[in-house]
């Protein structure tokens, strides 16, 4: 299985960005032989709607599932339309993240967490 | 003539001494641009006989037509569109009907539809006044695409009184482009004065002559004063901070109605605007 994380750096010791669509990097992890591509997140300076595209990023990147700090409304709705499952409220490193994932320790979200623009205010311009 | 009513700052008063200046002299256009808040109408009390849809044109996907609609998505500078293999999600408040839909999607499959974006409801207000005001749908960030419409709704003859959205962005900016005078109305507080050398630089590099009204006069310190004095900038009117204007304010009861002897003193400031600063 494919996964998507929103991370704050470019290897597997960097931690779970709370943003998800403001995040700089997404890595991409294939959980099947746990190979990993890091992706930017373009999109993050969007003036609007960035976690729509970088939802759609990880439409394309083929993931079955997506793992952040924090997700918005408009992004989950994507992903529910896409059926790429949603975990939200991780914390940690990309590695922790993904071993939580593989011994079925992460909880599946089955709603938005946090409102629109979150991650957009001036304490976030890192 | 337009004359329009502008604020760096919510909260200063702006639509308070915007509705002053119509009830004072009556017979004039009232516009209440500030369409996402607009409150002129409680203190106006106009008696809204008609009532105005604003629409813009936004796409719709024919997704049964099996087309692929990844164009869009890629296309759209707003993100107003995501693609999930045959779905398309597409989140209306933040299109901005560009038509580039239209122009890059699989032909045959994207069309177009009218969408309201709100509302221009209007009525009459004593003393004569035609009054106008915006609404917009809540979500829907197209304020702009409302005000133009209002702007069409202006009797050039007559004295037209805009109140104008808080702050300096674009809907500000907007409402002002047509203004022969800005009054400009602050608090005599560091936020306000903050908030009035942002206006003026607006509306200096607009070149519309402007003027300044103290309100809540007796807060905060004398920075503002100052600030006109040093600037040679008019100030056309100083309203006290009293605690009946605010109780009757808070009830809308505007300054005239409460107190007569304010429709004189708006009175002048027309007079001034009309003879010697226009
Ligand atoms: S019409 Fe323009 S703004 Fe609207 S979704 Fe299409 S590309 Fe985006």
């Amino acid at each position: 299985m494919k996964v998507a994380i929103s991370s704050s750096g470019t290897d597997l010791g960097s931690n779970v960005d709370p943003r998800f669509g403001r995040c700089p990097y997404f890595i991409i992890y294939d959980t099947s032989n746990d190979n990993f591509e890091v992706v930017n997140n373009q999109g993050r300076q969007a003036m609007g709607g960035a976690g729509i595209q970088a939802a759609q990023l990880v439409i394309d990147s083929k993931a079955d599932a997506v793992i952040s700090g924090n997700i918005g409304p408009n992004s989950y709705h994507v992903f529910s339309s896409a059926s790429i499952k949603v975990y939200s409220g991780v914390s940690g490193t990309i590695e922790e993240a993904i071993n939580k994932l593989k011994k079925g320790e992460l909880k599946e979200t089955s709603s938005p967490d946090v409102s629109s623009h979150f991650g957009t205010g001036p304490n976030w311009n890192n | 003539m337009i004359i329009s009513v502008a604020s760096g700052k919510g909260g200063t008063g702006k639509t308070t001494v915007a509705v002053s200046l119509a009830m004072a002299r009556g017979y004039c256009n009232f516009m209440d641009y500030d369409v996402e808040a607009p409150n002129a109408s409680f203190f106006l009390k106009p008696d809204i006989k008609n009532e105005q849809t604003v629409t813009m044109k936004q796409p719709y996907f024919l997704t049964e037509t099996g087309a692929d609609f990844k164009k869009c998505a890629e296309f759209c500078h707003f993100n107003a569109v995501a693609v999930a293999g045959k779905e398309v999600i597409f989140f209306p408040e933040l299109c901005h009907g560009c038509g580039g839909c239209l122009l890059v999607g699989p032909e045959g499959s994207v069309m177009e539809k009218d969408v309201e974006v709100g509302k221009i409801r209007k009525g009459k207000a004593d003393p004569g006044i035609s009054f106008f005001m915006g609404d917009l749908k809540p979500g829907y960030m197209r304020t702009i695409t409302i005000q133009s419409e209002m702007d069409k709704l202006i009797e050039h003859d007559k004295i037209v009184i805009i109140d104008c959205p808080p702050g300096t962005s674009c809907p500000m900016v907007f409402s002002l482009k047509d203004s022969d005078y800005c009054v400009l109305v602050t608090e005599p507080t560091p936020y306000g004065l903050n908030d009035l050398d942002l206006s003026i630089e607006v509306l200096k590099s607009m070149k519309i002559p402007y003027g300044v009204i103290i309100n809540r006069d007796g807060i905060g310190d004398g920075k503002v004063e100052e600030y006109c004095n040093k600037n040679n900038i008019k100030i056309l009117l100083k309203i006290p901070n009293d605690m009946g204007i605010a109780r009757n304010y808070s009830r809308g009861v505007s300054l005239v109605e409460y107190d007569n002897s304010w429709a004189g003193k708006f009175n002048k400031i027309l007079d001034f605007i009309e003879k010697e600063a226009v």
